[in-house]
């Protein structure tokens, strides 16, 4: 019984500080996002004017605010399928076939992920540039007619080029650690029974890997929000006309220009609903056995 | 008893000394808090001028500058620490000085106005020039009283590249007929007749516009959001210019009217792939690299928005200096603000090619700024002023109703009548929510 008690209060001690660290930095502060998204105040003058769900309806009604939530959805979705697609190809590829130069090949794909967003944007605008870039260049090659990346048309994909790029050599990196934990010893098997390349990556990788597939999702769902802000930020300013706006940058500017802090808050408890809501929804849909071998 | 006496007046002379010692050093012990946006003119402008204002008053300055001061400030106010003295621009993204402006959280400048300058004998009103502190920029609550103190100004037009004009033998054009007339021209040798760095631009250019079709009169109008303003005669013929124009505009503008490609946007104008931009006399030194790439012949020229109506109209565009109503030291910065009119920190601030608002300031000019800041002296007028401040409405802020759907106008995605349309609607909201 004393033991049980010494043990019990090792163990408070113990969590104590981190209790207390993530309720000043992380709940307070999430709290007071959803207190602030019911009240009028602005950056400078402390009094807030208590406008219950005020707040809520004007964003139903603002324009922009759905099209940047509209963006934000179009991205997360994007950005996860082409990098989750092409993640899982390269990495099967890696960890099953030989190929000469694998090492180098792994380094190559993930030093995006190692670059400043801003230098990723510096490097985008080459691409993109509408007389001298890369992919208008190669374009003009074919006799076709030079494309406005950054116009209202393509900002989007153009965006979400530059997302995939930045983002498949983490994610392959992790999808490598765990394919290389498969055992051997499953493949040769089914090759022998007559399982092509493609059956067994379907068939035996994927499955296998289904567990680390589901924690990425979550990471695609909050990694793109905040991405997004950063390379709207950086590489179109959320133009042309806000074609590019995303949620994150249209709060932060509302903060400044527009409706103050209640209403960036608004946003803010928008964004924390959809994406918490979108994580849940993707890990119930995505539940399946574990499979242990 | 002699002793004690002696030892009482000493006593006496060492306090006296102590108090009158501990007065004089809490005189010069005041510092003051000045914080300034480091833009092309640099920051070494500001040092050396709080330095000859140390030299000047004995009161020391704790000189703040950065490229984004807002970032800098917008905390330690939020906290109440407010600097004493802040320089700035209004219209910028962050728009920190709007946000004061909303909070009312700005120290009224009526008396730094009325103050002498340190150093001189001439009163701080008597030496800024005319129109520019009575504008609704620096009284934005339309009651007269001014809560800034205008500084660096800069004629804003239209650029162009003088040897082009030269060579074809093109006039420059002074109404908008002419103007469409050389768009054809233009065209047809393959050149467009206007690009825009980003929309933000189009809020010096649409200020002297107005002004170019109805006068003062009509931008009052519009810029105060004045009832049935856009379905006027004078409305409609703005709204005309601007769907004629975005149809002239190059077709490449939009995709890179953003922060990091906007200076496509200006070579442009330099690689005679389109004839003008709005822009400011800063664009010298902002695209001073690109001039050893260029293969043809240019110089910069600048002309004003033509006449639609009224006189071709010059923009001018002034940054700010202003103090908190938070400020610790307001008798001080009131001090540092009209010094900021002294010959000696004019000097200083010409030298680096800022220009401020002061009588006389031309015999300072060099350069293509000679040029440029005679604009108003070859048959342009001066615009001035800006939007009316306007309480909070979300969603709703100046720069994307009037300028950024100029984006979409041009590239063909809204038509000039949903323009308008958006432009109304706001309008009315502004007009509910005016300030003052």
């Amino acid at each position: 019984m004393k033991s049980n008690f010494r043990r019990t209060s090792f163990i408070c001690l113990c969590v104590i500080p981190a209790v207390i660290l993530f309720a000043i930095f992380m709940v307070a502060p999430t709290f007071n996002v959803f207190r602030l998204s019911l009240y009028q105040r602005s950056t400078f003058n402390p009094n807030e004017v208590f406008i219950g769900m005020k707040n809520f309806q004007m964003l139903m009604k603002d324009a922009t605010f759905i099209r940047s939530m509209q963006n934000m959805l179009l991205l997360i979705v994007m950005v996860t399928v082409f990098t989750m697609a092409t993640a899982l190809v390269f990495a099967g590829i890696l960890t099953r076939e030989k190929i000469r130069g694998q090492s180098f090949f792994r380094v190559v794909f993930y030093i995006p992920n190692i670059l400043s967003v801003v230098v990723i944007s510096g490097i985008f605008s080459a691409i993109y540039d509408i007389d001298r870039g890369l992919l208008n260049s190669i374009l003009n090659l074919f006799g076709a007619e030079g494309v406005l990346w950054k116009g209202e048309k393509h900002v989007i994909m153009s965006l979400v080029i530059a997302m995939v790029w930045q983002a498949i050599g983490y994610y392959m990196v992790m999808y490598m650690a765990s394919m290389s934990a498969v055992p051997g010893s499953l493949y040769e098997s089914a090759e022998i029974d007559g399982a092509e390349r493609v059956t067994q990556f379907f068939q035996i990788t994927i499955p296998l890997i289904w567990t680390n597939i589901r924690t990425t999702l979550t990471f695609f769902i909050i990694s793109t929000i905040n991405m997004a802000f950063l390379f709207v930020s950086a590489m179109t300013s959320g133009g042309p006309n806000n074609a590019s706006n995303v949620a994150l940058l249209y709060m932060y500017n509302q903060k400044n220009l527009g409706g103050g802090y209640g209403y960036a808050m608004a946003i803010g408890v928008v964004i924390f609903l959809v994406s918490f809501g979108l994580s849940a929804l993707v890990n119930k849909v995505t539940e399946r056995d574990i499979l242990e071998y | 008893m002699k002793k004690f006496v002696t030892l009482l007046l000493t006593v006496a002379m060492i306090m006296s000394l102590a108090i009158c010692g501990g007065v004089s050093a809490s005189a010069d012990d005041v510092t003051i808090k000045v914080a300034a946006i480091e833009t092309a003119y640099g920051s070494q402008v500001w040092a050396d001028v709080a330095a000859a204002f140390e030299a000047e008053t004995g009161i020391k300055v704790e000189l703040t500058t950065d490229q984004n001061l807002e970032d800098v400030l917008t905390g330690p106010m939020q906290n109440g620490e407010f600097p004493d003295v802040v320089h700035l621009a209004t219209g910028r993204p962050a728009g920190l000085t709007e946000q004061l402006v909303k909070a009312n959280a700005l120290y009224p400048l009526t008396d730094t106005l009325a103050l002498t300058i340190p150093g001189e004998d001439v009163k701080v009103s008597d030496k800024i020039a005319g129109g520019f502190t009575d504008n609704n920029i620096v009284a934005p609550y339309g009651d007269g009283v001014t809560y800034m103190a205008p500084m660096f100004y800069s004629p804003c037009g239209l650029f162009y590249n003088e040897k082009l004009f030269a060579e074809k033998g093109w006039e420059v054009p002074t109404t908008w007929d002419e103007m469409w007339e050389l768009g054809d021209k233009a065209a047809e040798e393959g050149i467009a007749l206007f690009t825009y760095p980003t929309a933000g631009y189009y809020d010096a250019f649409m200020f002297a516009l107005m002004n170019a079709i109805g006068g003062p009169e009509f931008f009052n109008a519009i810029t105060t959001y004045e009832e049935g303003a856009w379905d006027s005669e004078n409305g409609q013929t703005l709204l005309a210019i601007l769907d004629k124009l975005a149809s002239y505009t190059h077709p490449s503008t939009p995709a890179q009217a953003n922060n990091q490609d906007f200076t496509k946007n200006q070579l442009m104008v330099m690689t005679n792939d389109a004839l003008f931009m709005p822009n400011g006399t800063w664009i010298t030194g902002e695209m001073a690299g690109a001039l050893e790439t260029l293969e043809n012949d240019f110089a910069w020229g600048m002309t004003a928005v033509p006449a639609a109506g009224e006189a071709p109209y010059s923009f001018c565009w002034f940054e700010q200096a202003w103090i908190p109503a938070g400020a610790e030291h307001i008798a001080e910065a009131e001090q540092f603000v009209a010094f900021l009119y002294s010959d000696v920190a004019a000097e200083i601030f010409a030298s680096a090619g800022a220009m401020q608002p002061i009588l006389g300031i031309a015999d300072m000019l060099e350069g293509e700024n000679v040029l440029f800041y005679s604009i108003y002296d070859n048959g342009a007028k001066a615009a001035m002023g800006g939007f009316a401040a306007f309480g909070e409405i979300p969603g709703v802020d100046v720069s994307s109703t009037f300028f950024t759907p100029i984006d979409s106008l041009v590239a063909g995605t809204i038509t000039i009548d949903d323009y308008a349309e958006q432009v109304k609607t706001n309008s009315a909201m502004m007009r509910d929510n005016l300030l003052g």
